[in-house]
């Protein structure tokens, strides 16, 4: 399901902007990382996405049709919400709480019938939460109380799933699972939009980025291209360096923030001070080696290669059944921006080693 | 498995809750200072029912029927509904503090009762004016404390200021009544007591109750989406208002209506929820009737032994406490804490 913003305006007080004509859209298994500094408002983004704060200029639309015309529970049963799991005092077991994302699919008088709690087990089983049912929440700890929510949201059986900060708060291993499991659902087909503080994490997973400014200033588009040097720094005012980092099976990208810029300097840059996406228009020659583990995956990355055919200049593609492997080398000829996007697409894909090399010299 | 997992009632605890607030009732019809034994109790209902002639004497009869029925009527419908009530406000509020006059209502419907009194009204006239000031001053809660951008605790603190302003008011009628007849009887009022119980004052109060109870039952489900933050609650789409509206209307509803009735109940709206709570757990499918079902359950008990348990007759009030907070602590105490 395709979610789209259209010339969103939003403010609290009239002589200051919060956000100004802001356009952006996702689609069915896309992620959509929104990242910005405290205040530059975050999750009044998502309030107003959900409809649970009113534009005031501009709509969000899901599937083309205006979420401020549709009748809440209509919206609700296809769109989920997860907000920041912090501050639940209720002590309501996981399963009773995870049995609350129904709500939407029962009258005001029925109570929860068999369908319901087959389908809230499904989803405590999908995230891997069964053990928790009987725990209470205000006993669990930041990542248990996080996935319940995320299960919450999915019982309602949504297309689209928003969550405000998933990962803060936890340590490194909660911070994965809850990231793998919202990887896993865009897999499958979710749309799903967060928030981080993260910029590291919007590298690692979403395919989509909207910075968001102080001001009202922004910039969207696809990760690759957004999420940079540039604008980190005129974004958060810190001076970053984006890190590649090599593994074994793959080159992950790290943001490393190395100082503070001096307020002065932001304000003397002038207009340049604008966030804005890179303009990498250069030619570029790389090759792309990828591994997948599966044939499924074999499927999808053809797909996405599909996509990009006009720059294709080889490629050689090699199943091996014996270790279950489906090795593809390509050779590309195109922008530097697409080639780029293409190889962070594919490293979104789970299961999948990727590497891209550049070839040197300008063409 | 399953069975635990959804933490509704058992069939055991279902039958518990339909039976002991009867078998009570039952108990306390034949207790008092003229005791009529069980056995002339059940002679005397099945005659009723069918309309033959008990044998009982006729002041069995008559104590059964025109002075004990009313009253065990009155207190299960009280303790009933006052819990409920209470249920109902602390998960609204989502505070555990909450008791049924959180939003001003029993302050209300007390300078009502008491303004009725100072009057010389009869008791019909008491109940109906102390019932309309108990809907004002929720009204009033409302005006003041709802509005946009304003959260639910803004209400609660609106609710306390009107709250203490009826409450002023109860004084100013204290101290301009006469010491000699009225400042007795509204003082004694105040305490709250089943005593004034007669078919009259409850063929007017009790329709609300019931209609109160019946509402807050039959939206149990939904009640557990109240106590969750504002965002959640949105995003189940449910509207929320609608919700809060119709909990807030009938837990005041009932509220006015017990205190026209029997005084200032204070504890049972506090305590019947929270040993609930502590018995199945915070999901409303389960906390709503037990509360409904200890409620009335307790409210009798107490009233019988206030009624019965020495010459004079001691206000319902002070024994809710006195048998209440005890008990209460035991219960807290073993169960590790109170939580919504």
């Amino acid at each position: 399901m395709r979610l789209s913003v259209e010339h969103g305006s939003f403010f609290y007080e009239k002589d200051r902007m919060i956000f100004e004509d802001i356009n952006f859209s996702v689609d069915s298994g896309e992620i959509l990382a929104i990242l910005g500094p405290n205040g530059a408002g975050k999750t009044t983004m998502l309030r107003c996405i959900t409809g649970m704060l009113k534009w005031k200029k501009g709509k969000s639309m899901l599937d083309g049709e205006n979420i401020a015309d549709m009748p809440s529970k209509k919206q609700w049963s296809r769109m989920a919400y997860v907000p920041q799991a912090k501050g639940v005092t209720s002590a309501y077991t996981a399963f009773e709480m995870v049995l609350l994302g129904r709500s939407s699919h029962l009258n005001p008088f029925s109570a929860p019938g068999r369908k319901d709690i087959r389908k809230a087990e499904e989803v405590m089983e999908l995230l891997g939460i069964t053990y928790l049912a009987e725990k209470k929440c205000s006993k669990m700890s930041g990542g248990e109380l996080q996935m319940v929510l995320i299960a919450k949201a999915l019982a309602a059986e949504p297309k689209v799933l928003i969550l405000d900060e998933p990962e803060s708060n936890l340590d490194f291993k909660n911070q994965l699972v809850v990231l793998d499991a919202m990887s896993g659902l865009a897999q499958k087909g979710m749309t799903c939009i967060f928030n981080t503080h993260y910029p590291a994490h919007a590298l690692q997973r979403a395919h989509k980025a909207l910075i968001l400014s102080k001001g009202g200033d922004y910039v969207f588009g696809d990760t690759a291209s957004v999420v940079n040097e540039e604008n980190i720094q005129k974004a958060f005012g810190v001076q970053a360096v984006i890190g590649e980092i090599e593994t074994k099976e793959n080159i992950v990208k790290d943001v490393i923030p190395l100082s503070i810029t001096p307020a002065e300097r932001i304000i003397a840059d002038g207009n340049d001070h604008k966030i804005q996406k890179n303009s990498e228009n250069e030619r570029a020659i790389a090759a792309i080696t990828i591994i997948a583990q599966n044939n499924d995956m074999a499927d999808r990355i053809n797909s996405l290669l599909h996509a990009y055919s006009e720059m294709m200049i080889g490629r050689m593609g090699m199943p091996y059944k014996e270790c279950g492997l489906y090795i593809i080398n390509i050779t590309l000829d195109g922008q530097e921006e697409r080639i780029a996007k293409l190889s962070h697409d594919l490293s979104l894909l789970p299961g999948v080693s990727i590497k891209t090399t550049f070839a040197k010299g300008e063409f | 498995m399953k069975e635990k997992r959804i933490r509704t009632l058992h069939i055991g605890w279902k039958i518990i809750l339909i039976v002991l607030p009867v078998l009570t009732a039952f108990i306390a019809l034949g207790i008092g200072r003229y005791y009529v034994s069980p056995m002339e109790v059940f002679q005397s209902i099945t005659a009723k029912v069918s309309g033959s002639v008990s044998g009982l004497s006729d002041m069995a009869e008559m104590t059964i029927w025109n002075v004990r029925m009313p009253r065990i009527l009155l207190a299960l419908l009280a303790g009933a509904g006052l819990s409920a009530a209470g249920c109902a406000f602390q998960s609204l509020f989502a505070n555990p503090l909450a008791t049924p006059d959180t939003l001003g209502v029993a302050s209300g419907a007390s300078f009502g009762a008491a303004l009725g009194l100072l009057l010389g009204l009869d008791m019909i006239g008491v109940q109906a004016v102390s019932l309309f000031m108990g809907g004002l001053a929720v009204t009033l809660t409302w005006l003041a404390g709802a509005g946009k951008n304003k959260g639910l605790s803004s209400i609660v603190l609106s609710g306390i200021m009107i709250g203490s302003l009826f409450n002023a008011l109860v004084s100013l009628i204290k101290y301009i009544a006469d010491e000699e007849s009225q400042l007795p009887a509204i003082t004694y009022w105040l305490m709250g007591g089943l005593n004034s119980a007669g078919y009259k004052t409850l063929m007017l109060g009790a329709p609300i109750i019931l209609i109160g109870i019946i509402i807050l039952f039959l939206l149990r489900w939904r009640m557990n989406l109240l106590p969750l933050s504002e965002d959640e609650a949105k995003s189940s789409g449910v509207n929320m208002g609608v919700l809060r509206g119709i909990t807030i209307l009938c837990a005041t509803a009932i509220t006015a209506s017990c205190v026209s009735m029997c005084g200032q109940v204070g504890w049972v709206g506090l305590l019947i929820p929270h040993m609930c709570r502590m018995l199945f757990g915070s999901n409303h499918m389960a906390l709503v009737p037990s509360s409904i079902s200890f409620g009335a359950v307790f409210m009798v008990v107490v009233d019988t032994v206030a009624r019965s348990a020495t010459a004079e007759e001691i206000p319902v009030s002070i024994l809710t406490a006195i048998i209440g907070a005890p008990f209460f602590i035991i219960l807290m105490r073993r169960s590790g804490g109170w939580q919504l």
